[in-house]
């Protein structure tokens, strides 16, 4: 069953170890403004919302770049950026309505989630089980039991 | 070393200027980073008869060595500078996210002298710096003033450090407050920062830090991680944060009551970790940058008298000093009390300390109502705490006294107050009752800036985990030394945990990682370091650094004044049983203190007669320079 990564808001402790995983991974450095994921804060309320490429399946950054830099992997299962067609025009930033892609300040090229290939390094350091690589349907199971618990408690 | 140390920035507040310089390899060899290079520092920068609330008294932020990485647990700041309190040596350390974010702009080190001429607040974007002017926001509470630097700068996502009312009326417990809750709370740093007309330092990083060896250091931070989630208390700390063992060492008979008349408390439930999860006050649990665990809490209170209040906390220490300490078990009273002292910037160990001295001397007579002005300050009034908590950080009539910290409230007030002041070097002392534990005890004593737990947490004496038993046993050579009541290896048992924490501080590591649980030992310590500098270190020289950090710091002292009589116990804790533990050993008697002192300063070559260093001592450890200084004022033997 095709695996999404899924954004359990209500558990992110806020430690942004995904954010040095990602770094690291994708850049060897430990570097927030170079991470694809970013942990959004509301330091007064303790509150802390990690914000990620959602993999639209109608994507507006492929949608709208001209050169077809913004593009999925041959058998679909997650995104890519060729840096190689990447003129920085910066469009698939203004459209995506979700804050997550960016530039990368050194290259100038977009940068997306590419969920590692498959094996998204976030959700391995993710200890309070925030981030999960996982079937929608499972997401969408437990999210829905939660609620209905939340309603009627037991 | 400069892509993972990072610089030094200082900045002279009378000149308004700001320059950098790279760190030196020998000073990050010899002192690591964090709280060790902040001490060398402030050794450098300072003399004896330097003032503590004086332009010429640094200021000095250290985050620590691996901030910033994907290390677990590794987000601690460590604070230094001339205590206000004390007038000894400072360090205490915070959490939160604001060291990160100065690792990123390229700073390890922030050293802030002068005094502005009016209030200001740095802006520190990446390598450049600003002052700009606070006057618009001195006053405001923490919160409003992170919410209102964050509109001035125009982003959100950066971090600040800021002081409260409480700093700018340079209460003698004022903290510097990371990232709104986490606090640099004991010994008044946030009355430092106010004397300094200093309200905040918000940084922006955009920038990156490079192991030297990258794929091993990930390797190491990684081994690190599964360590710490293997361990028997990680879950429960997780789950119940710091106050999860209230109700286990209220069972030991070491948790302080009534200002440490009691070692126990009947109803201490619902100051308990579980009871704020039962009973739905935890909203959510909070992790400092890289943190496992998140020990850190999120309340709030949506009915009853409160209702409205939100806050970081509660940790035990403030449950027990607000409640225990005061006789208080009103659970919402105790989450009020920690929204007041974390907005208006105040330690609440001391605040809730000379609030439950003073709720003795009323009882006693030697504080009348009139005094307080009508408040009737008795034993479990959780309204009469929180009234006295927004006096002393406003200095309102008795409010203050207490401003000034306990000893020196003690001496205004007279009488045999000082008694039942529950203090050592002028810090008030934390919450365990080291009359029940021995090296506790012995390490609140030799703490250079006074009695806590802080520099050594020696929570392994209580035997209450399998891992705190197996170092026991490792550091004493037999796993039964791993009980409280005894005298015995306390002085082996302090100075390991002593190194440890020193170590633990300068890489920027949290104390839940290595000395309260264990996972991150040292030799995984000296395999960061090794990985992330590309100097090799050893186990050995690790824990050494560790113990030049502790000497260092210890020197500070000495040349400021300290002789043996300074290490002492709060005169309570030395004279008076209490009815929990009417055993005669439960109490810190002086000739038993005595004991362990003499094995302490032999252990670690200082003379038995000043409690000073030893020149070979210091030689031995590379403090050459530090000892000729000292020979130099007459305090070497």
């Amino acid at each position: 069953m095709e695996k999404f990564l899924v954004v359990y808001p209500d558990l992110c402790t806020g430690c942004r170890l995904c954010e040095a995983a990602c770094s690291y991974r994708h850049e060897g450095v430990y570097s927030p403004s170079l991470s694809r994921v970013r942990v959004v804060k509301f330091e007064d309320r303790c509150l802390s919302v990690p914000v990620v490429c959602n993999y639209c399946e109608q994507p507006p950054c492929e949608a709208s770049c001209p050169t077809g830099a913004m593009s999925a992997a041959p058998d679909g299962r997650y995104a890519l950026v060729r840096e190689d067609r990447c003129i920085g025009c910066k469009e698939c930033v203004n459209v995506c309505p979700l804050g997550a892609v960016r530039m990368h300040p050194r290259t100038g090229v977009a940068v997306r989630c590419d969920l590692c290939r498959g094996d998204p390094e976030c959700v391995k350091v993710c200890t309070a089980g925030a981030l999960r690589y996982e079937p929608l349907e499972a997401a969408v199971r437990e999210k829905r039991r939660a609620r209905a618990a939340s309603l009627n408690p037991v | 070393m400069r892509e993972i140390a990072g610089d030094i920035l200082y900045v002279d507040l009378s000149e308004r200027r700001a320059w950098r310089e790279p760190v030196l390899h020998e000073d990050i060899l010899n002192f690591l980073g964090g709280r060790g290079l902040n001490a060398h520092l402030l050794w450098k920068l300072t003399g004896p008869d330097t003032d503590p609330l004086g332009p010429d008294n640094p200021l000095i932020f250290g985050a620590g060595l691996l901030s910033g990485t994907e290390v677990p647990c590794s987000g601690r700041t460590t604070v230094t500078c001339r205590s206000p309190a004390t007038r000894w040596y400072l360090k205490t350390s915070g959490g939160g996210h604001w060291g990160g974010e100065l690792k990123f702009a390229g700073i390890g080190h922030l050293v802030i002298t002068g005094r502005a001429d009016h209030p200001v607040y740095l802006w520190i974007d990446d390598g450049r710096v600003e002052f700009r002017d606070a006057r618009p926001i001195w006053g405001k509470d923490v919160r409003e003033t992170d919410l209102s630097v964050k509109k001035d700068v125009g982003d959100e996502d950066i971090q600040v450090a800021a002081i409260g009312p409480a700093g700018e009326r340079l209460v003698k417990f004022a903290g510097i407050m990371f990232s709104v809750y986490n606090t640099a709370g004991r010994g008044g740093a946030g009355a430092v920062m106010g004397a300094k007309n200093l309200k905040a330092v918000a940084v922006r990083g955009t920038g990156a830090l490079r192991a030297a060896q990258p794929a091993r250091f990930h390797e190491a931070a990684v081994e690190c991680r599964e360590a710490l989630l293997a361990e028997s208390g990680g879950e429960g700390l997780a789950r119940y944060g710091t106050a999860g063992s209230v109700e286990a060492v209220n069972e030991l008979r070491a948790w302080a009551s009534y200002n440490f008349r009691r070692s126990r408390d009947e109803d201490v439930y619902p100051l308990s970790g579980q009871y704020l999860v039962e009973r739905g006050y935890l909203k959510r649990r909070v992790a400092c940058l890289a943190c496992v665990f998140g020990c850190h809490r999120y309340t709030e209170l949506t009915r009853g008298e409160f209702a409205g209040c939100y806050t970081g906390g509660p940790e035990l220490e403030t449950l027990g000093s607000f409640g225990s300490g005061c006789g208080v078990s009103d659970t919402e009273a105790v989450i009020k009390a920690n929204e007041l002292c974390n907005i208006l910037g105040m330690d609440t160990i001391s605040c809730g300390s000379v609030i439950a001295w003073t709720m003795e001397c009323y009882e006693k007579g030697l504080v009348s109502a009139r005094d307080l002005d009508g408040l009737d300050l008795r034993w479990g009034d959780a309204k009469a705490v929180i009234e006295m908590v927004r006096r002393i950080a406003y200095r309102e009539g008795f409010g203050d006294v207490l401003a000034e910290g306990v000893r020196a409230a003690a001496r205004q007030v007279g009488g045999d107050s000082y008694r039942w002041a529950v203090e050592a070097k002028g810090l008030e002392q934390s919450r365990v009752d080291t009359r029940s534990a021995k090296a506790y005890a012995l390490a609140f004593a030799v703490n250079p800036r006074g009695a806590d737990h802080l520099h050594t947490e020696t929570f392994a004496e209580f035997g209450l985990s399998p891992e705190g038993r197996a170092l026991i046993a490792r550091i004493t050579g037999d796993e039964k030394y791993a009980d409280p009541c005894m005298v015995e290896k306390r002085a082996e048992i302090v100075r390991w945990h002593e190194d440890c924490f020193a170590v633990t501080d300068a890489l920027g590591l949290c104390a839940f990682s290595s000395t309260a649980l264990y996972g991150v030992t040292p030799a995984r310590m000296a395999e960061l370091f090794s990985a992330a500098t590309g100097h090799e270190i050893s186990e050995e020289e690790i824990m050494r650094a560790g113990r030049r950090i502790v000497t260092l710091e210890k020197c500070f002292n000495v040349r400021a004044g300290a002789v043996r009589a300074d290490d002492c116990l709060p005169w309570r804790l030395m004279h008076e049983h209490t009815p929990d533990r009417p055993d005669p050993d439960a109490i810190n008697a002086p000739e038993e203190l005595d004991r362990m002192l003499d094995e302490y300063y032999s252990l670690h070559g200082w003379d038995l007669e000043t409690s000073w260093p030893t020149s070979e001592t210091l030689e031995s450890l590379g403090l050459g320079d530090v000892a000729r200084r000292l020979a130099a004022a007459g305090k070497l033997r």
